[in-house]
């Protein structure tokens, strides 16, 4: 008995300092959330309002003063509280990488040039304990993407919850990663960088062509007797299945990506990055091209920039009627993405409106990523992807979920860091 | 009149190659005496900058034997009429490696090189090398000289370019005979922050140079005053030796001139300063120092601006010192500095001449731009007893010009070094331009000849009858000039001149009549004559020089968002405001605080003024800040912003003399972005890269004054110890396996063996000071004294730390190391001041509490190493609850600029006071810093460092609305605003001017690349 005990003792020990979490359940009952600010990711709002979600989907989406209490399962208490649809992490590399300095714990980067077939998605390492902590933070959902080289391979969409890749995967392939070359070469002479056209950009976008030229002559093929992994890879760039997502930002680069599109009619071509973006609005805008815009957290590249530039990108884009979502790539990008909803709350200081900052996570990344018809908003029929926090969850101040669902499922919102917490917490508060 | 031929001038040039005067040579062949006397006469003598007399010059063996003499020689006199020329001494070259073999850093191999590779009984550093002189390793370059004899020089500096001490440079005279040429074996010692060829691994960074080049200096003072000989150290020997010469300092920038002064104070040197041209921008503290300055005058070229988006990459300072850079010099004249001018950086030694002019047309005084290049430059080397003017007994180095030096058109066209002539375009040619009748056969032509530079250009006029009247062509004579011949060829023309004539004949009667053959296209001879009808119109002689006005203005710092003017401090008193004291008073709201005189005079709900005051109110601006909130400037504990060259001296365990004070870098856009995020203060760390790094720099964002005036006054010094993979260097890769500590183990070690180390240094100067008092003052007349141990700048840092003068600030992540330190700490008999980064304090808060440490954290960040795999969130707020004083700070750029946002998530993580939260970015920092007394909150008598936000400053809304240092506004949105504003006028402005700038040489855009450090930041910065 007493050896029970203790082996229950390491067990629970066990499971509360190495276990990462365990999924959801299946939603096995209706809920309703009443009373809460629901933020609809639409760009619009309801107060005071009622989100009712069955079997993983939501099946009302309305005003407290709409709906019926004792048709519901469920009722959980808001009020005073904030719903929003889950916050869409694109262009991440969470799960691919644990720690950062570690060679054995890196994913992302597969070596080659051109490797389009290299899936991130089955690399996805679901038993991360980064990722739990991501999920307290509101972000539900990621875009799970390779590094590296110029094409760097096929990113995929997940949940944050599941047993495994499978399990988490909304879309295994969602489209392809073109890293694209810099057009200036850097030559530092005397602290000063100059600054001139890198002889092998011709080079490098003429193989780039050419990869593209015998992919999409390939993709004429319906059936290859010899089948080649790359171009198989690209296929669904040609007949709109897939996206085509250029890493690109000077305004040289993300011109040229706009040229490419249009030769190749790629149908949906979206620019991540993107710091330029806003000097060259009408023509992404003309040719249907949105971006990702790169972390608003981040230094302005000149010198003479407006010290506030990074913070305003996306207000700048929105003002130009470009489709744009917030990314977060960059150092300790994994770890990071716990402040993706204050990368939206700083875009809403510098310009956005509440609504449009929290639509620049949630409803605009699933357009691009091509989910929003399964999420990416509080509405009738969406998985029900969603969090309640108990204040404002684009403010650091505020931010504290309480509740969150993915597909209906309810997840837990413990984590590693707070495991520790309690465990030391506990140590002091023994006399 | 007796015109040199220039046969006689090759016959010289001959001779003066094959000449050996040296007296100690045999001779092989007939002895020359050289007796024979020269006389140039009827010449605009330019004796010094400021002497000018027609008259003659004499000369004899190579030497000036009078001036203007009375009685001048009949006899044994080759007399050289220079009527109509100038005579100025040759240009003094004060900074070359003219001659000197250049080294070549060795190919990069992997791994450390922790020693010297040079051979033998020198010091302990490679790019120490005192014991190098130019003399030794200087021969002749003719190919050099060349370039340097036609643009004016004679004499010239050289040394050996390598090396943070460079040893001794030589004076030399631009003569193929070495014996002959060189004047002055030892003249200037050289010094620089670059460490050149060598390969060993320190220092890698600025502030390492700088400490090295220190620690130089006094182990040579101890070397030299040591009686018993421990060691033969010829470097320090050298270095000795070479104390009683002039010193040079070669700098990088304006800034490494203010670095490399502090240095000549400590020393008692006062350097001359090898300049960059950027002394404008400084002006005032690079004049303070007292130096001369030997500046470049490589103006930059204008940018290709053709392309909108390329120009972007352009810096405004690059545009800007476009524009100002040729008014350097005239700056540095108006401020009374005193300084040579260097060829060195140009392209070509013969774009000298047009940019001193162009320095010129910006203001430059004539006389003062002739001195800088004769008379200074000579007296800054020593050799101006040689060489400088044209005064007797000197070299007979000079060139002689065709009109005033520095007008437009004017030529050098001899240049005479010690008796030889350079002959740079041939005096005896005549100027045959003029209009010709030319006629050969039945042909009669009028030729102009019109003189285009040292050629000619030649046309005819054909007038043909056609159906439809005259018809004329314009005819092209390719005409050449030899001696006294001329040759002319022109055709094909017409159907009547179809093939090519070509005329050769002699010119006679000063170029009235010229006269030959020519040959016929079909091959039949003719004769043919040509004479002068019209002489050349004469050009005016370009007398007056251009004067440009340079319209931008400086600004300090000199970048984007730099100031014409500094801040004022205001006397301010702002009302209405949400207060946040982070004192006992709490949160004020409504709340008023009074600034004057750069302190808090007042913070409270309704100040009484009358009672602060009585009746001698002083004036004050009001600011109604309703609905907004004051804080504390917010203070960031652990910052690499605004640091020059290289933030790790990480090549030895411990880097405890290297100091971050001694390369704050006060041009650093960051300085501004961080205010605009409320910013008043950071503790500029050295990197983690060892275990004992280096000493810190804390400063206040003084945005716009220098690195000196940024630093926090009578703050208490502090240094960098790091823990954990940084300084085992576990992710350095497979080739940095080698240096001492490789585990932690190690680390505990090295601490323990510096400290120890440090104690017993300071026993040592106990001993030595005690004795010194006991000594009796015969013995200490008689110099019976005790040899003072050796200034050791790495242990006397440490020794500060041990009797509490220093404090230290350690990169630390893991708890058994944090643990260990304080054990260390313990038995060494300090305290640990500060934790910093601290990611697993939450582990040992209590321990951390009862040793009396402070924690520094990040509010967030983990799992980047294996180290911060336990890091949580919660971190502050227990070891804020644990009664540790506990700091978020950055240690990154960009995350400086909201550390009010870091502070939140305090509240979010744990759920610490929202004051106590705030307190983390601002009394705690200050406390850590031993600054509390002066700022970090908001008490009367405290520095006037506060921000004014538009909201909660603990909200993802709160943006500074106005940060206030010492009562000035460094940043404010309206101002913010404006700045704006004036860079896009002002690019514009350039950028115009840039293409209006006709036929300007044009330089392909630069990006400045500036680089963020943080604490793994490894990097050599100093080659």
């Amino acid at each position: 008995m007493r050896k029970g005990l203790l082996l229950g003792a390491c067990l629970l020990l066990v499971s509360l300092f190495t276990f990462a979490q365990t999924p959801g359940d299946k939603q096995s009952e209706s809920i309703l959330i009443i009373g809460a600010t629901a933020h609809l990711g639409t760009g619009d709002k309801i107060e005071d309002s009622a989100i009712g979600f069955e079997d993983g989907k939501i099946t009302f989406v309305g005003a407290r003063l709409q709906v019926n209490e004792q048709d519901w399962s469920k009722v959980i208490d808001a009020s005073g509280k904030h719903v929003y649809p889950g916050f869409v992490a694109p262009n991440s590399t969470l799960g691919l990488q644990e720690i950062g300095a570690v060679r054995a714990t890196r994913d992302q980067y597969e070596v080659g040039t051109f490797k389009p077939n290299v899936r991130a998605v089955i690399a996805f390492n679901t038993d991360s304990d980064v990722t739990p902590t991501v999920r307290t933070n509101g972000v539900l959902i990621g875009q799970i993407t390779p590094r590296g080289g110029v094409i760097s391979g096929s990113s995929g969409v997940v949940h944050f919850d599941g047993w495994n890749w499978e399990d988490a995967a909304m879309k295994e392939v969602d489209g392809i990663h073109l890293n694209w070359p810099w057009m200036h070469h850097r030559h530092r002479e005397g602290g000063k960088i100059d600054v001139k056209k890198r002889k092998s950009y011709d080079q490098q976008k003429h193989e780039l062509t050419r990869f593209f030229d015998e992919a999409a002559a390939y993709a004429n093929i319906p059936a290859p007797k010899i089948q080649e992994l790359r171009y198989e890879a690209m296929r669904g760039l040609f007949d709109g299945t897939l996206r085509l997502y250029v890493h690109a930002n000077d305004v040289k680069q993300i011109t040229e990506a706009v040229h490419f599109k249009r030769k190749y009619g790629i149908e949906h071509v979206v620019i991540v990055g993107g710091s330029d973006s806003h000097l060259v609005a009408d023509l992404l805008r003309e040719n249907n091209i949105s971006v990702m815009v790169q972390r608003v957290h981040e230094l302005p590249r000149f010198a003479e920039d407006d010290v506030d530039l990074t913070y305003k990108l996306p207000k700048l884009l929105s003002d130009e009627g470009v489709l744009f979502c917030l990314e977060n790539a960059g150092d300790m990008e994994q770890m990071g993405t716990r402040n993706l909803p204050f990368y939206a709350g700083t875009a809403m200081a510098y310009g956005l409106t509440y609504e449009n900052a929290v639509k620049s996570i949630t409803l605009n990344p699933a357009i691009m990523l091509g989910i929003d018809h399964l999420v990416g908003s509080l509405e009738k029929g969406k998985d029900a992807t969603l969090f309640v926090s108990s204040g404002d969850a684009l403010d650091m101040r505020s931010n504290d979920v309480t509740h969150a669902f993915i597909q209906g499922r309810m997840i837990e919102l413990d984590n590693r860091q707070m495991q520790l917490y309690r465990k030391y917490k506990a140590k002091y508060e023994k006399p | 009149m007796l015109f040199m031929k220039p046969l006689l001038l090759a016959a010289l040039l001959v001779c003066a190659l094959f000449t050996t005067a040296q007296t100690t040579f045999p001779v092989n062949g007939t002895v020359e005496k050289d007796e024979v006397l020269y006389l140039f006469e009827n010449a605009t003598i330019h004796v010094d900058a400021s002497t000018e007399l027609n008259g003659s010059l004499l000369v004899k063996k190579g030497r000036i034997v009078a001036v203007n003499p009375a009685l001048p020689p009949v006899e044994g006199v080759v007399r050289v009429d220079l009527e109509g020329m100038h005579v100025y001494p040759s240009f003094v070259e004060s900074y070359s490696s003219f001659g000197v073999p250049k080294l070549e850093r060795p190919k990069w191999e992997p791994g450390p090189q922790t020693e010297s590779n040079k051979k033998g009984a020198f010091g302990w550093n490679q790019a120490i090398k005192p014991e190098i002189d130019a003399a030794d390793i200087y021969t002749y370059d003719a190919k050099a000289a060349e370039g340097y004899i036609k643009a004016g020089f004679g004499a010239m500096f050289t040394h050996q370019s390598d090396g943070i001490s460079r040893g001794t440079g030589a004076v030399i005279t631009l003569n193929p005979n070495e014996n002959l040429g060189l004047l002055l074996p030892r003249s200037m010692a050289v010094h620089s922050f670059q460490k050149g060829s060598s390969r060993q691994d320190y220092p890698s960074s600025l502030m390492g140079a700088i400490a090295l080049l220190r620690q130089t200096f006094y182990d040579a003072q101890w070397y030299a005053e040591n009686g018993e000989r421990l060691e033969t150290n010829l470097s320090l020997e050298a270095f000795n030796a070479n104390a009683v010469l002039p010193q040079l300092f070669v700098t990088r920038d304006r800034l490494d001139v203010l670095r490399a002064d502090l240095i000549g104070d400590e020393f008692e040197r006062q350097f001359i300063f090898k300049g960059t041209g950027d002394e404008y921008q400084r002006l005032d503290e690079l004049k303070a120092t007292n130096g001369a300055f030997i500046v470049p005058v490589n103006f930059p070229a204008a940018y290709d601006v053709s392309d909108p988006y390329l120009t972007r990459l352009i810096p405004l300072s690059e545009l800007k010192h476009w524009e100002m850079a040729p008014a350097n010099l005239a700056m540095m004249e108006e401020a009374g500095m005193t300084f040579a001018i260097t060829s060195d950086g140009l392209k070509k030694p013969s774009m000298l001449l047009a940019n001193v002019r162009k320095a010129i047309s910006y203001g430059l005084s004539e006389e003062m731009a002739l001195k800088a290049l004769t008379e200074i430059p000579a007296a800054l080397i020593g050799a101006d007893e040689f060489v400088g003017t044209l005064e007797e007994g000197k070299e007979a180095n000079f060139i002689v010009t065709d009109g005033p030096l520095f007008h437009k058109k004017t030529n050098i066209i001899e240049h005479w070094i010690q008796g030889n002539p350079t002959v740079v375009k041939d005096r005896s040619l005549k100027d045959i331009s003029g209009v010709y009748a030319l006629t050969f056969d039945d042909e009669s032509l009028s030729v102009n000849v019109n003189k285009d530079g040292d050629n000619y250009k030649a046309s005819f006029d054909l007038i043909r009858e056609g159906k439809e009247g005259a018809d004329t062509t314009k005819v092209k004579v390719k005409l050449a000039q030899e001696g006294e011949m001329v040759n002319m060829k022109f055709g094909p023309v017409d159907s009547l001149y179809k093939g090519v004539y070509l005329l050769s004949g002699n010119v006679f009667a000063e170029s009235r009549i010229w006269e030959g053959q020519g040959q016929a296209p079909n091959g039949k001879w003719f004769d043919w004559a040509a004479v002068r009808s019209e002489d050349a119109k004469k050009k005016d002689k370009p007398g007056s020089m251009d004067s440009l006005m340079v319209e931008g203005k400086v600004i300090y710092p000199f970048l984007a968002y730099g100031q014409e003017t500094k801040p004022e401090s205001q006397n301010v008193l702002i009302t209405n405001a949400t207060i946040w004291t982070c004192e006992e008073e709490g949160i004020i709201e409504g709340g008023q605080l009074l600034v004057i005189d750069r302190k808090i005079k007042a913070v409270g709900k309704k100040l009484d003024l009358e009672s602060l005051f009585g009746k001698t109110t002083p004036s004050f601006e009001v600011i109604d800040a309703k609905g907004k909130h004051v804080t504390p400037g917010i203070i960031d504990e652990h910052s690499h912003i605004a640091i020059s060259r290289g933030v790790n001296e990480g090549t030895q365990a411990s880097s405890a003399e290297v100091s971050i004070a001694s390369v704050v870098n006060s041009e650093d856009i960051n300085i501004y972005r961080q205010l605009s995020g409320g910013v008043t203060c950071s503790q500029l760390l050295h990197g983690s890269a060892n275990p004992i790094g280096g000493q810190s720099g804390i400063i206040k964002l003084r945005w716009g004054l220098t690195p000196e005036e940024m630093k926090v006054e009578d703050g208490t010094p502090f240094i960098k110890f790091a823990l954990g993979e940084n300084v085992k260097q576990s992710n350095w890769g497979q080739f940095y396996q080698e240096r001492f500590p490789q585990t932690r183990m190690g680390v505990e070690q090295v601490f323990y063996d510096h400290f120890i180390r440090a104690r017993e240094y300071g026993e040592a100067w106990d001993a030595y000071d005690a004795s010194m008092s006991s000594l009796s003052r015969k013995q200490k007349r008689r110099g019976d004294v005790p040899v003072a141990p050796r200034v050791d700048l790495e242990m006397r840092t440490i020794l500060e730390i041990l009797e509490s003068e220093r404090f230290v600030s350690c990169h630390s992540y893991r708890q058994d190391e944090i643990n260990m330190l304080m054990h260390v700490a313990d038995s060494m008999g300090f305290t640990l001041n500060t934790f910093t980064h601290i990611l697993e304090g939450y582990k040992v808060a209590d321990k951390m509490a009862e040793h009396g440490a402070g924690g520094s954290s990040f509010s967030d960040w983990w799992a980047y190493k294996f180290e911060v795999k336990d890091a949580i969130p919660y971190n502050g707020a227990i070891l804020w609850e644990q009664g540790v004083t506990t700091a978020f700070n950055s240690d990154d750029a960009e995350m400086a600029r909201r550390l009010n946002q870091e502070a939140a998530k305090a509240v979010k993580y744990g759920g610490v006071p929202e004051e106590e939260a705030l307190k983390f970015v601002t009394l705690n920092p200050a406390k850590l810093l031993h600054l509390d007394d002066q700022m970090g909150s908001l008490k009367v008598g405290k520095d006037a460092d506060f921000v004014i936000w538009t909201d909660h400053p603990l909200t993802i809304y709160a943006k500074a609305n106005a940060t206030y240092i010492d009562g000035k506004c460094y940043y404010s949105i309206e101002k913010d605003l404006e700045a704006r504003k004036a860079i896009q006028a002002e690019r514009a402005r350039l950028i115009q001017l840039m293409m209006d700038g006709s036929g300007a040489k044009k330089g392909k855009p630069m990006e400045k690349m500036p680089q963020h450090y943080h604490c793994d930041s490894e990097t050599d910065e100093i080659r």
